[in-house]
């Protein structure tokens, strides 16, 4: 948190920066001097590069930002852009009171992709109880007109959300209106800066008058359908993550005054006269040597840096013992609970009981949330068509965020904009492209600074992307389209090998063809699947089971992500031979275990197939980034090859799982005894296992019942497998709560699978 | 305002599936902690406990 201007144009008498214990800001300058910017962001930049930080979020703050005028937050701009973002991703955001917001301000913020959060306390009575001027005179004009100038088409991307106060005596629901009148993306709702040595107001007899007022914006918030995001709700929901004020997550924030001194968060300065110094500043200490001070170590220990009270707290996951200021006293420091105890603990009741759970469903077993539906079906063994339909939307979900993410990265290029633009006027097409299993790991790729380089250098997989989606949409468009090894990968559909093509070539869209021209090479490809193939085009191939259309994976380079060495493109003759043995194997699944056959039908799309090794013939594998594919060595036998799909499906699943919820304890180290296995195998792989043999026995059991030769054998030894597995995690106390359930019903659903003897 | 992105190391399955519904052009703006809670799990794995199976090859792993 930079703070580049120590005043303020605003006199409110709630502000901690110059109402409340702390008044070193009378010593300091008004202006952080171009110099100390300069330090600053050499310090910023020094630490993301030693540590190889992904990002870093800055925050221009004060007094009041926008003090420095155009001119001069320019020239801070650029100073952190330019020093900074060579090394890590920079993230850039404005704290403001709004009050000198005008359009050539709002430009120059999009300019420079900073976000911008406002001060509003909501309608004009509540505003201007504390945010007026020094005269007196209110605020509140001002800040809307501000709002309405971020809100604009041109500046929402500028528009970060609002900072509102609150105050008890105000009215919530009016308050709530007036905040979302504003549409800001996102509303931080702060409680009002006290300690146990000036405890806040209570005006009334009720005994947690915040818990009530926060109580009613949550329910008129959930009514609504939660038409913003309001991260003080959001941050209590179990799991929820925290925020500075909440929950146990170390506190990363670190404070740079105009004078350049480091100091730690500033709302310490609601507790005494010069609590937040460090000592240190920009020219002489590093951010590593800041971390160490005493002060910010101790909110680097979670749990274990609070007072015994709140160690003892049911609730201290999402609490945290609230804001680290709130937990001052004089005699004891902050080894005390948060002053707001009671009413954090109320709230977060309240949080919990809205929106009631629904009426029983049957009587007996109380209705669960969506999440312990998904899980829960997903532990009877197979998971149902809705199960897997929403799995797949969530892995949809995540792959746009990457393209978010992507974006963010690079900025908006033309085949951002014609993904925009596809997105609106044929989604459908622009959904059936990302949702291509290798989509996710390009996108991985090209956004993880940390990839192994064994993949080359990473292209930017967006204007293949957009002309995948324009092709499948019939939209003409032309775009540059990097080339990797003379060929481009158009995701779904196929891949153009043109030696000569050079570095990036312009492709063209055109109803049913597309021409692409690049170094020496001009080429037309015609997409009817009855013409003649254009010269180059490998169009990916593929065959039609009870699912749809299964693809035969043998050209996009980012299949390559199981570990194992995958087949180049198959001959004719191969690819179809496997063809028809995943037809086969498909109706096979459908014969053995239909409720796995449902759970397949509704997701897997690519097969990928694997290199062959005469050591070790049958092989299969699942890539957690590549949903919706498996990969196999084409082993020609339905039945073996139906075995295979089941079992790599199960690990498909579950890696979709495990990307929403943590099963297994984050780091627990411990290592697990398995019987498929000689060594000991972490928690994560056991969990895999046993979900992949459960469904193993349930195949074998079917074909057991059909007396298949051997089959019960098998049954009874993947059956044993299994038990011994899951007996094992249950044992190992590895498990999270949701991990325990999840574990604990497939046991459940093991009891429920026959199998004479063990 | 606490500007920070929130500090889940997950994605929720309300946030997945109503950013389904935003228009990809606004997702960065209206989905931000979503995103950055992608970025984590997803991209960085800052989440994954020592120990963790790879993302690759369950059939080695498991
Ligand atoms: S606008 Fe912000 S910095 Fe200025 S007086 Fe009000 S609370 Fe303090
Ligand atoms: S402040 Fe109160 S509610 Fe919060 S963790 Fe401590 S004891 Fe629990």
């Amino acid at each position: 948190m930079l703070k580049v201007h120590s005043r303020c144009d605003l006199s409110c008498d709630h502000c901690y920066v110059y109402q409340h214990a702390d008044q070193t800001w009378r010593g300091r300058p008004a202006r952080m001097p171009p110099a100390t910017v300069q330090a600053a962001a050499r310090r910023i930049a020094e630490h993301a590069r030693e540590h190889g930080l992904p990002i870093v979020h800055v925050v221009l703050h004060g007094g009041e930002p926008l003090l420095l005028g155009a001119a001069g937050l320019r020239e801070v701009l650029a100073e952190l852009r330019t020093a900074i973002t060579p090394w890590t991703r920079l993230d850039l955001r404005m704290q403001t009171n709004g009050v000198l917001l005008d359009e050539e301000l709002c430009r120059l913020f999009v300019e420079y992709d900073v976000r911008v959060g406002v001060s509003f306390d909501g309608d004009r009575a509540a505003n201007d109880r504390h945010r007026v001027f020094a005269h007196g005179g209110s605020s509140h004009d001002q800040v809307r007109r501000a709002l309405a100038l971020l809100r604009r088409p041109e500046h929402r991307a500028s528009y970060a959300g609002i900072l509102c106060t609150i105050d008890v005596r105000n009215d919530p629901d009016r308050v709530y209106e007036a905040l979302l009148a504003e549409s800001p993306p996102r509303v931080d709702l702060l409680l009002p800066h006290a300690t146990w040595d000036h405890p806040p107001e209570h005006p009334g007899p009720a005994r947690t008058p915040y818990a009530d007022w926060l109580g009613r914006i949550h329910r008129r918030w959930v009514d609504d359908g939660r038409p913003m995001s309001i991260r003080m709700f959001e941050a209590l929901r179990p799991g929820g993550g925290g925020t500075e004020a909440f929950g146990l997550a170390p506190a990363d924030v670190l404070v740079i005054e105009a004078d350049g001194s480091w100091e730690q968060v500033d709302s310490l300065k609601t507790a005494y006269h010069g609590a937040a110094d460090t000592g240190f500043d920009v020219f002489d200490q590093s951010v590593d040597e800041v971390a160490r001070h005493p002060g910010v170590a101790v909110r680097q220990d979670g749990v274990d840096g609070l007072c015994a009270t709140c160690r003892a707290c049911p609730v201290v996951d999402r609490c945290g013992g609230g804001l680290y200021a709130h937990r001052w006293r004089t005699g004891s420091g902050f080894d005390n609970p948060s002053v707001y105890c009671a009413d954090l603990l109320s709230l977060i009741d309240t949080v919990d009981a809205y929106p009631p759970p629904s009426p029983l469903a049957s009587g007996e077993r109380s209705a669960t949330s969506p999440v312990d539906e998904l899980l829960d079906d997903l532990a009877t063994g197979h998971g149902s068509a809705s199960t897997l339909a929403l799995l797949a939307a969530t892995q949809l979900s995540i792959t746009r965020a990457l393209l978010a993410a992507g974006r963010d990265r690079s900025g908006a290029t033309a085949a951002w904009d014609l993904l925009v633009h596809l997105d609106q006027t044929a989604p459908e097409a622009v959904r059936a492209v990302l949702a291509h299993p290798f989509v996710r790991p390009g996108l991985v790729h090209r956004l993880d600074s940390s990839a192994p380089p064994g993949l080359g250098v990473a292209v930017d997989p967006l204007p293949a992307l957009a002309i995948a989606a324009a092709l499948l949409a019939g939209v003409p468009a032309t775009l540059q389209v990097p080339v990797r090894a003379d060929a481009i990968t158009l995701p779904s559909l196929g891949r153009l090998v043109l030696p000569g093509l050079g570095e990036s070539a312009e492709v063209s869209v055109r109803p049913g063809e597309f021409q692409v021209r690049g170094g020496s090479v001009e080429q037309t490809v015609l997409l009817d699947p009855l013409a003649l193939p254009s010269t180059g085009w490998l169009p990916t191939r593929d065959v039609s089971v009870p699912g749809g259309r299964l693809l035969l994976e043998d050209g996009d380079p980012y299949r390559d992500c199981y570990g194992q060495p995958v087949e180049s493109r198959l001959e004719v003759p191969a690819a179809r031979a496997l063809g028809r043995t995943l037809a086969e194997a498909w109706r096979v699944v459908h014969r053995d275990v239909p409720a796995h056959a449902a759970a397949l039908d509704g997701g897997l799309r690519a097969v990928v197939p694997l290199a062959p090794d005469p050591a070790r013939p049958l092989r299969s594998a699942t890539a957690r980034h590549a949903f919706g594919a498996v990969a196999v060595t084409p082993h020609p036998d339905p039945e073996t090859m139906a075995v295979l799909l089941v079992h790599e499906w199960q690990h498909a699943k579950l890696g979709a799982v495990l990307d929403l919820y943590d099963l297994v304890e984050p780091a627990h180290g411990s290592r697990i005894r398995v019987p498929w296995r000689p060594d000991p195998r972490p928690p994560e792989g056991v969990l895999q296992g046993v979900y992949a043999h459960l469904a193993v026995t349930q195949v074998w059991q079917s074909r057991a019942a059909t007396d298949q030769p051997d089959a019960s054998a098998h049954a009874a030894h993947f059956l044993g497998w299994t038990r011994d597995g899951v007996d094992a995690l249950l044992a190992s106390r590895s498990l999270t709560a949701a991990g325990e359930r999840f574990v604990g019903q497939l046991r459940h659903a093991l009891e429920e699978t026959r199998v004479g003897s063990r | 305002m606490d500007h920070a992105p929130a500090r889940s190391s997950r994605p929720y399955l309300d946030d997945l599936t109503r950013s389904l519904h935003t228009p990809l052009e606004r997702i960065a703006v209206e989905h931000a902690d979503l995103i950055e809670a992608v970025r984590r799990r997803v991209v960085t794995n800052d989440s994954v406990p020592s120990g963790i199976v790879a993302v690759a090859a369950f059939n080695s792993s498991i």
